[in-house]
């Protein structure tokens, strides 16, 4: 087991809106990944789009500001999106 | 806690519920149905009159502990959390239709797992049929298939599950107004005590592990994820272990038993399990532990289940097991009579018509708009996601 890290975490209602974050990452050039929803976040099964945010306070800022942008300019509906070491 | 988001940790989870199995299997269940969400449920829904097939019949106390014990569980580390209004009637149909799989079959993904791990290869054949289930409804989901998402309800709702179940095992236990088998299956069971404390301890193990055979799966095949095949393998290595010791492991197709060799209705009934699954967001044993954690939509699946054991039995749908001749009976082949191929050969129709029917375009998707969802940067506001 590595060390945890920061990471941006995008939640998401249902599993077709986080494969649909799974392609809209990929294409705005995002360098995350869809994973299964952290235990810590919620008793589901289902995924979540990891974005690392290593750096300090200003990359885990923008890196939220990255997914965000995405999020809105794909129209897809995210339950949340926090900061967590993973 | 930590055990529950480290490899190591979920393996040593699929251990300990691997124990719990081998604990149900020694003091009694059925052979190699340790611990069964299909044929426990149909034994609940024979006890209940629900059917009247005499050899399943029995209200099992692990049902109860497998939801109660995701309930006390959830209750107690804040992750209850009462949802319902991801289209409940689908859901039903789901439910209704996995059993349906399940019961041709002769056992829900665990049961499957159970048997792979005492040699049965009629398990192992099923098996690549789950595989195709789950992978369809990979599918589906890549095109957009989803069922709509959860909303909170009354806080109340959730619990009524759990509840019922328990003053059902309080009949069961304090009176005989339910009905217990004399011979077969629903004849052969542990303690209910000793059921209930193991399957409470498993309810709530699988509750805070996110145990799930199909979603185990579908993370393998759409993120190349593994991490939710580790309990699942741990189970597995434990109950071939017990069945070694135990002189219980024979490696055949014949001799297996509560189990048949016809291949075709294996590879489909657990095709309608994988797929009716991915698309309930859950196999049979996490439709129970969902349901414990408050979902409605959880219990709604597992009433589902219910309904479709007392149809397989009252309708002649479920395979029978095989049988060698004795002196007064000819041998037996098992499987499916017609009739159950041809509800479950619909019944796979049908789970394709509910994923096609339920594609949905992202951009329709969205209800609302994403900047409506602007939470902090705070891992304390993060509310529990559905499926």
């Amino acid at each position: 087991m590595g060390k945890a890290t920061p990471h941006v975490v995008a939640t998401f209602y249902t599993t077709t809106a986080a494969l649909a974050m799974q392609k809209a990452g990929v294409r705005h050039g995002l360098r995350g990944r869809l994973a299964p929803i952290p235990r810590q976040l919620s008793a589901g099964c289902g995924f979540a789009w990891r974005e690392p945010a290593e750096g300090g306070a200003e990359v885990a800022s923008a890196a939220a500001d990255a997914v965000r942008a995405v999020l809105e300019a794909e129209g897809i509906e995210a339950e949340g999106v926090v900061l967590l070491d993973l | 806690m930590d055990l529950f988001t480290q490899k190591k940790g979920l393996a040593l989870v699929g251990l300990i519920v691997g124990v719990g199995l081998a604990i149900l299997a020694f003091l009694g269940n059925p052979s190699n149905m340790a611990l069964c969400a299909a044929c426990f449920i149909r034994d609940m829904a024979g006890s209940l009159k629900l059917h009247t097939a005499a050899p399943v019949q029995y209200f099992r106390p692990e049902i109860v502990g497998l939801v109660v014990g995701s309930f006390l569980i959830a209750v107690a580390t804040r992750e209850y959390r009462s949802t319902a209004g991801s289209s409940p009637m689908t859901r039903f149909v789901l439910g209704f239709i996995m059993m349906i799989g399940a019961l041709v079959f002769l056992g829900c993904p665990l049961r499957m797992v159970i048997r792979m791990a005492a040699g049965d290869l009629n398990a192992w054949v099923g098996l690549v049929g789950f595989v195709l289930g789950v992978a369809t409804g990979a599918l589906f989901l890549k095109r957009g298939f989803s069922l709509g998402r959860e909303y909170d309800t009354n806080k109340a709702a959730g619990a009524v599950l759990p509840l019922l179940l328990i003053v059902g095992l309080v009949i069961s236990v304090a009176t005989t107004v339910f009905v217990v088998s004399e011979t077969g299956p629903g004849s052969k069971h542990a303690p209910w005590l000793a059921a209930l404390v193991v399957a409470l301890v498993v309810g709530a193990l699988a509750q805070k592990a996110r145990i799930c055979f199909a979603s185990g799966l579908r993370n393998a095949f759409l993120v190349r994820d593994f991490e939710m095949l580790l309990p699942i393998a741990g189970m597995f290595v434990v109950m071939v272990i017990y069945n070694l010791a135990t002189g219980n492991f024979k490696l055949s197709f014949d001799g297996q038993p509560i189990a048949h060799s016809q291949h075709l209705w294996n590879i489909l009934g657990l095709y309608a399990v994988g797929l009716g699954a991915v698309l309930a967001g859950g196999c049979p044993l996490r439709q129970m532990i969902l349901a414990g954690q408050g979902s409605c939509d959880g219990a709604v699946t597992f009433l589902g289940m219910l309904v479709g054991a007392a149809f397989a039995h009252n309708f002649g749908l479920a395979g029978a097991a095989a049988a060698a001749a004795t002196a007064e009976t000819a041998a037996v082949a098992g499987g499916p009579a017609f009739a159950g191929q041809l509800v479950l050969v619909c019944g796979i129709v049908v789970l394709l018509v509910i994923g096609a029917a339920n594609v949905r375009r992202q951009k329709a998707a969205a209800s609302a708009p994403a900047a409506a969802k602007a939470p902090a940067l705070d891992a304390d506001e993060a509310a529990p996601a559905a499926n």
